[in-house]
């Protein structure tokens, strides 16, 4: 302070004074590194990470080799201190059963319903999304599009959408007299029977989600396309490129690490798929065709209360995506864009 | 190879109201072979120029034939011209052999082991064999250089065009790329336009020079000629490392009386016949320190080595000389200067446009050492007063 009393010149303003106060404060936190202060800072994520992730991850692990009987009511811990007594219990009472609950999954046939619809909506959904998630960024990227802005709220608006809202419209538009099929028949097409047929059931779903996810996709894949240096294009057109010559050699090759986060991410949303089933066609109805892996998680565990049974399903679930995202990262990262 | 030529080449960009002329009714021909650079000061159209040329702009109006071949509509993959961008634009994802061989893939019908071997040839020409697996991420930025030179090689076009090549390089690579370009040009023989800001390479790489400024050429020239017979102020400013001193000064019959005590008895009147004022121009090595003569107050001495720059000021006017190593005025100090009224400029106040330039020590052209010299009408460019010029064209071929 001493010597920023001396300097000459006018004397300082109160903006000047509240300055020097605010640095001298500064001054005085101690510089994270040093010590545990900077641990202090990091406490309240790490508790919250470890409460409400890392603990269920690793009790679902665990429970996954048991059977759940009930809330549990065994004595973990006993404090008396004399004027208060503490108690803690068990969360569940458990019994052990090894692998009975993996092994159980191979003669599941609910079960493998369940993986087959999740992998049939994923096949067919993810890979038309992600087409037109690109058809629509490239279409958006290109210069002589006007309204840009507003063509590209519109199609990223689904994202924000209410989920019971619009699977209710989905809903209502497909039912077998509904909007969609009024318009089929009027142009002298069959009606088809969105709700209750098994096929296209599952591909009302594929609607759904195609159209709740495509903007979002195509909000990330123009922020790559718009990453592309233009001269890369200059280069290819001076080079002898054709239009689809530059999409081939440059605008793949340049946007291949946006289109893998994209296809990882809507795969992984894909298999978590809850919602849109639930609503759409209720417990998975006709006849199983729609229930998903997530969903036939939900009732193992919150309607049978098999928690055992449901948190193996559950970190089969996580191995499946995992081995997926696994094999899409090799096969599209192998080059370095 | 062909002869390129430029006819009333304008180019707006925008409409409406806030459109923005970029290049301005530009006449200019390009000779088969030729290196020609377009130079100038940001902004000065002239990379918007050879983007016309190149085909990656419309042009606004005006006409663009190679050879006999008009190109004005064609696009840049029908014109068949190589481009080196500044900063290279080579494709990140594929390696240096990919890079070269791409064009060819293209635009050919070649077979992909002849591609192949051009590749390897091309590699070999330009010293970059080693490199062919490598991605440009892994290259420096010479290299990267030479990976996009040979892009541009390989194709063997009607013509190369370059984008500021060098300007991404440091000075000593540049100057040694900046040899390696002009031996590769003279050896491919093939037409070059090379864009640069930079006065110095472009005097020591064109063939001739195309000085542009705000949209429009000034003049084209060789080097010698823009330096030493520039059509205006411009030119002999931007031209010319360090630049020359101009000054405003009144003319009283024979007498120039300018900044401080700078006075001056011009023996041939005649450029500044009618005027009442003149603007004044000698090139640092004109300047030669006297002991008796016109008075500077020194204010920095930088040492070069081979020679100093000495900056000064003339009243309120600055002024820069390069003077002897051995002459070494401190800061303060007072000198004199002197100098020939043959090396002296002399320009229009209002026009800018040239009176008188420089006549010393005078080197006869040797019209054999410029590709077709039968353009000589060519080289004053859209800048004012061009008839003053022809005069002492013809003064000059004397």
């Amino acid at each position: 302070m001493a010597t920023r009393d001396s300097l000459p010149g006018p004397d300082p303003s109160v903006r000047d004074r509240l300055r020097f106060a605010r640095q001298s404060v500064g001054e005085l936190v101690p510089t994270p590194g040093e010590g545990i202060v900077g641990y202090v800072f990091l406490l309240p994520a790490f508790v919250l990470f470890g409460v409400f992730l890392a603990f269920p991850i690793v009790y679902t692990f665990y429970l996954s080799f048991f059977r759940f009987n009930g809330v549990g009511n065994d004595t973990l811990l006993w404090i008396d201190t004399g004027f208060l007594t503490y108690r803690l219990t068990s969360i569940a009472d458990l019994e052990f059963v090894g692998l009975a609950n993996y092994a159980a999954m191979f003669s599941d046939s609910l079960f493998h319903q369940a993986l087959f619809n999740t992998t049939f909506i994923l096949v067919v959904q993810v890979p038309i999304m992600v087409a037109l998630a690109l058809l629509f960024a490239v279409a958006l990227d290109a210069s002589f599009v006007r309204l840009r802005g507003l063509f590209r709220t519109v199609l990223a608006l689904p994202v924000s959408a209410n989920l019971v809202a619009y699977s209710t419209v989905f809903l209502l538009m497909m039912q077998d007299a509904g909007l969609v099929n009024y318009l089929l028949t009027s142009v002298g097409l069959p009606a088809i029977p969105w709700l209750t047929s098994s096929f296209w059931s599952r591909m009302t779903i594929v609607g759904a989600v195609t159209w709740r996810w495509t903007g979002y996709n195509m909000i990330i894949l123009l922020a790559g396309l718009q990453n592309i240096p233009q001269q890369l294009y200059e280069a290819a057109e001076i080079d002898g490129a054709t239009r689809i010559q530059k999409f081939r050699y440059v605008t793949v090759p340049q946007l291949r690490p946006v289109l893998l986060f994209v296809f990882v991410t809507s795969t992984i949303g894909t298999f978590k798929l809850f919602s849109e089933p639930v609503i759409i066609n209720g417990g998975g109805a006709p006849l199983d065709s729609t229930i998903t892996i997530v969903q036939y998680i939900y009732q193992a565990a919150f309607i049978d209360f098999r928690l055992g049974y449901a948190s193996a399903l559950t970190y089969v679930l996580i191995a499946i995506v995992s081995v997926l995202s696994a094999i899409q990262l090799n096969v599209g990262g192998e080059s370095d864009a | 190879m062909s002869r390129i030529t430029l006819d009333t080449v304008r180019k707006e960009f925008g409409s409406g109201g806030d459109k923005i002329l970029a290049v301005e009714d530009v006449d200019l021909e390009i000779r088969d072979g030729e290196f020609l650079v377009l130079v100038g000061p940001s902004g000065c159209g002239k990379t918007t120029t050879l983007r016309c040329v190149a085909g990656l702009e419309d042009v606004t109006s005006g006409r663009i034939t190679f050879g006999d071949r008009d190109v004005t509509g064609l696009r840049a993959r029908e014109r068949d011209v190589a481009m080196v961008f500044q900063n290279y634009a080579l494709y990140p994802h594929m390696d240096v052999r990919r890079n070269l061989g791409f064009g060819l893939k293209l635009s050919t019908k070649l077979p992909a082991a002849e591609i192949d071997q051009q590749v390897e040839d091309v590699a070999e020409m330009l010293g970059i064999e080693e490199l062919l697996g490598q991605k440009p991420k892994e290259l420096s930025g010479g290299q990267q250089q030479r990976v996009a030179l040979g892009r541009a090689i390989i194709r063997d076009p009607e013509a190369f065009l370059m984008d500021e090549p060098l300007s991404n390089l440091d000075a000593k690579l540049r100057s040694q790329m900046r040899t390696e370009l002009q031996t590769l040009q003279h050896e491919l023989d093939v037409t070059t336009v090379y864009v640069t800001h930079d006065q110095t390479e472009a005097m020591a790489m064109g063939d001739r020079i195309a000085v542009m400024n705000g949209g429009t050429l000034q003049q084209v020239g060789t080097a010698e000629e823009v330096y030493r017979d520039p059509v205006n102020e411009f030119v002999a400013d931007f031209i010319g490392s360090p630049s020359i001193n101009v000054f405003d000064a009144t003319v009283d019959g024979a007498r120039l009386d300018g900044p401080g005590e700078f006075s001056y008895h011009l023996s041939e009147t005649d450029p500044v016949e009618g005027l009442r004022t003149v603007r004044v121009g000698i090139r640092p090595e004109d300047i030669q320190l006297v002991d008796n003569g016109i008075k500077l107050g020194v204010n920095v001495l930088e040492p070069m080595g081979n020679e100093n720059f000495l900056y000064a000021t003339l009243g309120e006017q600055e002024v820069t000389a390069r003077i002897d190593p051995t002459n070494r005025p401190h800061p303060g100090e007072s000198v004199s200067f002197a100098f020939d009224e043959a090396a002296l400029y002399l320009f229009d106040p209002e026009t800018g446009a040239s009176l008188k330039t420089k006549r010393d020590g005078e080197v006869p052209t040797t019209p054999d050492s410029i590709p077709n010299r039968e353009g000589v009408e060519s080289t004053t460019g859209t800048g004012p007063d061009t008839g003053s010029n022809d005069d002492r064209m013809e003064e000059t071929v004397e």
